[in-house]
């Protein structure tokens, strides 16, 4: 693998996509030498801009047939350098593919091009009555292609469920530009669940160039509280409480001290009280009937914990509100260090309060400032280091922590990641939570994808 | 690269704070009318926010192509503020890269004449004495008409010109007008009523100064005049110091910070005179550069608190009529849309003050406008500098307001409302652009307020 871009290959590229649409000017690079996360940096040898399954196969044959690899990309909101390229390697851009091709309200599907992005498509949804349920944070920007990729999560998924819950169908170019579909309607599903299968490839499988999606209707109403706390782990036994109560709450997040801080500071300020340790964002949705026996138990519980306040929002405005500083949060930091490392682990939910202890401690031992916001219902963290990488003695301390913090997660009994991937960041670990023969059979699927080993090759597998 | 351009980057390196504030998370990309359009990341905010970066930290050259031709293609329209989660300052920092990019390479001769031009008030007045002449003849209109599509800067300034000579207000709303009954006029009384129930009155400044601006007063007088008796009705006596003058918006949005700088001591000091503790600015572009006259001085050892307390008294006019409470005038049933200029909406902040005055209107049947928070594609000179673009966006927007099927198009900046306006005679639309206060004018006309 890995000849060199020639400008033969970028030349038939042009012819491909047209002109405009082939990055090749270094200075321009710069801007694709990151996804979300910057502590990885490499510019692509060339940006590829196609505009439907069709242009994509005929690029990805040329680039097959030169040996050039290709690393697909949509909003470059990846928190794993998943969509970073080196120079010999290309990296397939998809916004121009951002069409809805039709919503379907009789059957609840979408047919979209990979480009779209999230929230268009509920926005599209909504005048059915309908909207898509996985709701990343960053659903404002990230791509349906880069979320089936990442088989992305987000707040509301603790009801609701991931990514690969709602997708149905695909259309999947691979490294030679062979065109396959995969499930769908009124397709034959007979055999192995390929869809399933190529949701979280991270782009290592092939580019899906065509995406079905199921959607829900739009939940009749909700209930949302904001409960304050004394005390993190408090926080995180009344979020056991209120499941173990049997209630099953469409979100349940935590946001720490650290966290509010740096929110109330910025210019989203929510209102949270800056002395507390620990904010718990409740909600539940549904039908109407019944809510409001939720809301109070729910309630409840956190006074049992011993909650300082909780607050309800009695309005679509007040809870816009009380979800602000949860929304927030990660470019809240922005104003608080010029570098942030977010980690994403998941850790059983019973065992929330210790690794939180833990990795408290880590920080503290480590000299660093650690902020925790998290999908505390799935038990999926986010402890985010704050640092500026130009203080290498800091860097130095931010990979060590960041290290132990993921052993702390694997020894309770988690993963290494729960929603933004492997990528290039977590490739290391994971030998810590995978067996050889796991690791075997991973190495396998993706060959029976591409056995060529052209697609965003060096991510995932150690 | 270590080129003299490094240097040069000066300008950007005070801001590396600011620069340093973005996280790179990409959330700012689908707000950003450029990238939407040209889906290439250095056409977005955090790409061009990138390439500033670079320049600060020498690993490119200011003079570089891809640099002077991303940084020249933003709107400016700081759509990309509002969702930015970090908060990162980019009209700011935009303008710093502007300035340090025309160091790298000088703007074309008709920017710079131009920007002379508005640094002398005595200057201005001749030019825009021509313009009137250009516009009144209606040669302006017959050139726009007649060049051909290649001679784009002549053929867009000219049309431009043309279409800020003013819409047919009277007329408006006169078929359906027949229609329906009358309106009451608001009770003579209820100006009174409005005096004495407001909690906000003991604050209710009796004086206010007025920005008359540069093109405003050359070329739309009409809606200076409205906004005076407009204010008068509602109890504000304007003032107009002399020796105010452009206000600068212009300079700093093409990085001539200095020019910008100049302008606004001019002004701090016309208003100082004045005065007032209230300034009230028409023009949605200089209303957010005077708001930003603090951060542009804010190294000036004279100017720096006289800066920060003129930033404290600029309202626009909605703001000022929406928060003490409006006179109500006569019905004015016109099928009528708003545009949010960009430097009200994203720059001030101030969404809803125009549509609550619209809306007091009686009879006035706003219509929401698709895609009203996107910029137009004026964008100060944008326009006619990047004719493609800047014509592929304001051609959306005319689709869309051709679908509200309204009568007349609201907004309330002189830049928008002559490339809203240019582009709706290229297509041949009969649709009046107005600024929202001459709609509150002419209801109080009808009401025989004045
Ligand atoms: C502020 C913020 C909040 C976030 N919150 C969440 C959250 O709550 N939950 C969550 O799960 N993630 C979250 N993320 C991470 C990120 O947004 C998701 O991983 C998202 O799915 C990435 O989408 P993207 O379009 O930006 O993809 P990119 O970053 O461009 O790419 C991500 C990966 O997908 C691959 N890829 C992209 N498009 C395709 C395609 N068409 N076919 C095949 N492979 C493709 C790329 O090669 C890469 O490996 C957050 C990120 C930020 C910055
Ligand atoms: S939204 Fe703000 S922080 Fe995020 S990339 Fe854009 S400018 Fe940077
Ligand atoms: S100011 Fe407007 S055009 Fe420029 S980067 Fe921001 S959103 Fe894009």
């Amino acid at each position: 693998m890995s000849a060199a871009l020639s400008s033969e290959v970028t030349a038939d590229l042009r012819t491909i996509v047209g002109d405009q649409w082939v990055i090749t000017d270094p200075v321009r690079l710069l801007a694709y030498e990151s996804d979300g996360l910057t502590a990885y940096r490499r510019p692509p040898g060339a940006v590829v801009l196609p505009a439907d399954t069709d242009e994509v196969s005929q690029v990805m044959a040329r680039l097959a047939h030169a040996e050039v690899p290709v690393v697909p990309r949509g909003a470059g909101t990846g928190l794993s350098g998943g969509a970073l390229a080196g120079s010999d390697a290309v990296i397939l851009a998809t916004p121009r593919m951002n069409r809805i091709v039709h919503v379907d309200p009789e059957n609840r599907l979408a047919l979209l091009q990979p480009g779209v992005i999230n929230a268009d498509l509920t926005e599209a949804a909504r005048p059915h009555g309908l909207y898509y349920a996985p709701d990343p944070s960053s659903q404002s920007a990230c791509t349906i292609g880069g979320n089936v990729a990442e088989n992305a999560g987000g707040p509301h998924c603790l009801k609701y469920g991931v990514t690969s819950r709602y997708v149905t169908g695909l259309t999947v170019v691979l490294y030679d530009g062979e065109v396959l579909r995969l499930g769908g309607l009124g397709r034959d599903s007979a055999g192995y669940d390929l869809t399933g299968v190529f949701i979280g490839s991270e782009g290592c499988f092939g580019i899906a160039t065509e995406i079905e999606v199921r959607l829900l209707p739009i939940p009749q109403a909700t209930r949302t509280l904001l409960a304050m706390f004394d005390r993190l782990e408090d926080a995180g036994e009344a979020v056991s409480a209120i499941v173990a109560r049997g209630l099953l709450p469409a979100a349940l997040e935590i946001i720490d001290r650290e966290t509010i801080q740096a929110v109330e500071a910025s210019i989203f300020a929510a209102g949270y009280p800056v002395d507390v340790e620990a904010a718990l964002v409740i909600e539940f949705d549904g039908i109407e009937a019944g809510l409001d026996f939720e809301a109070e138990e729910a309630e409840g519980c956190c006074w049992e914990k011993g909650a300082r306040e909780v607050r309800r929002a009695r309005s679509e405005r007040e809870r816009l509100g009380l979800w602000k500083g949860r929304k927030n949060a990660f470019g809240a930091f922005g104003r608080v260090a010029p570098d942030l490392l977010v980690q994403d682990a998941t850790v059983p939910r019973t065992r929330l309060p210790e690794v939180l202890r833990a990795i408290s401690e880590i920080g503290h031992r480590y000299g660093l400032r650690l902020a925790n916001v998290f999908h505390a219902g799935d038990g999926n963290l986010h402890p985010n280091i704050l640092f500026d990488r130009t203080d290498e003695d800091e860097l130095a301390r931010v990979e060590q922590a960041s290290r132990e913090i993921m052993a702390v997660c694997v020894a309770a009994g988690g993963t290494i990641t729960g929603e933004h991937g492997v990528g290039l960041d977590k490739r290391g670990y994971m030998r810590l939570v995978h067996s050889r023969d796991v690791l075997e059979v991973m190495r396998a699927t993706k060959k029976a994808f591409d056995p060529w080993g052209g697609m965003n090759p060096g991510k995932v597998l150690p | 690269m270590n080129s003299p351009g490094v240097a040069l980057a000066d300008a950007l390196s005070g801001q590396r704070d600011l620069l340093l504030t973005c996280v790179h998370c990409g959330l700012c990309l689908p707000a950003c009318p450029t990238y939407v359009r040209l889906h290439d990341e250095n056409d977005s905010p955090r790409g061009r926010l990138y390439l500033m970066r670079a320049v600060v930290e020498g690993r490119i050259d200011p003079a570089a192509e891809a640099f002077q031709t991303h940084i020249d293609r933003c709107l400016g329209c700081r759509a990309c503020e509002p969702v930015c989660p970090a908060g990162v300052e980019y009209g700011t920092l935009l303008e710093h890269a502007r300035a340090v990019a025309v160091t790298a390479r000088p703007r074309p001769w008709f920017i710079r004449t131009l920007l002379g031009v508005f640094q002398r008030p005595g200057r201005t007045r001749t030019v825009m004495r021509l313009s009137r002449w250009l516009r009144a003849s209606g040669l302006a209109g017959l050139g726009a008409w007649v060049f051909p599509r290649r001679w784009h800067t002549l053929r867009m300034g000219l049309a431009m010109l043309s279409a800020s000579g003013g819409g047919k207000l009277r007329r408006l709303g006169r078929r359906r007008r027949a229609a329906l009954p009358e309106a009451p006029v608001g009770p003579p009384d209820a100006y009174s009523a409005l005096l004495d129930t407001d909690e906000e009155d003991e604050l209710r400044p009796a004086r206010v100064g007025l920005l008359s601006g540069c093109v405003q007063a050359g070329l739309f007088e009409r809606v200076n005049d409205a906004t005076g008796r407009v204010l008068k009705a509602n109890g504000f006596a304007a003032v107009t110091p002399s020796a105010q003058g452009c206000c600068g918006a212009l300079h700093g949005h093409a990085g001539d910070l200095e020019g910008a700088r100049a302008l606004a001591r001019v002004n701090i000091a016309a208003f100082e005179g004045a005065d007032v503790e209230t300034v009230v600015v028409n023009a949605a572009g200089c209303g957010a550069a005077m708001k930003g006259y603090a951060q542009l001085l804010a190294d000036d050892a004279e100017f720096a608190t006289r800066a920060a307390a003129m930033t404290e008294k600029i309202v626009d006019i909605s703001e000022i009529l929406v928060r003490y409470g409006m006179r109500q005038g006569a019905s004015v049933p016109a099928r009528v849309t708003y545009d949010a200029p960009c430097h009200l909406l994203h720059a001030q902040g101030v969404a809803e003050a125009p549509l609550e005055m619209l809306r007091s209107i009686p009879q006035l049947e706003l219509v929401e406008l698709n895609g009203s928070a996107e910029c137009c594609g004026g964008a100060g000179l944008y326009g006619i500098t990047q004719g493609e673009l800047g014509g592929a966006i304001g051609s959306d927007k005319v689709d869309a307001i051709l679908e509200t099927k309204a009568e007349a198009v609201a907004t309330g900046n002189p830049g928008c409302m002559m490339h809203i306006g240019a582009w709706l005679r290229f297509r041949g639309a009969r649709i009046e652009t107005i600024h929202p206060v001459e709609l509150v004018d002419e209801s109080y006309r009808r009401g025989g307020l004045y």
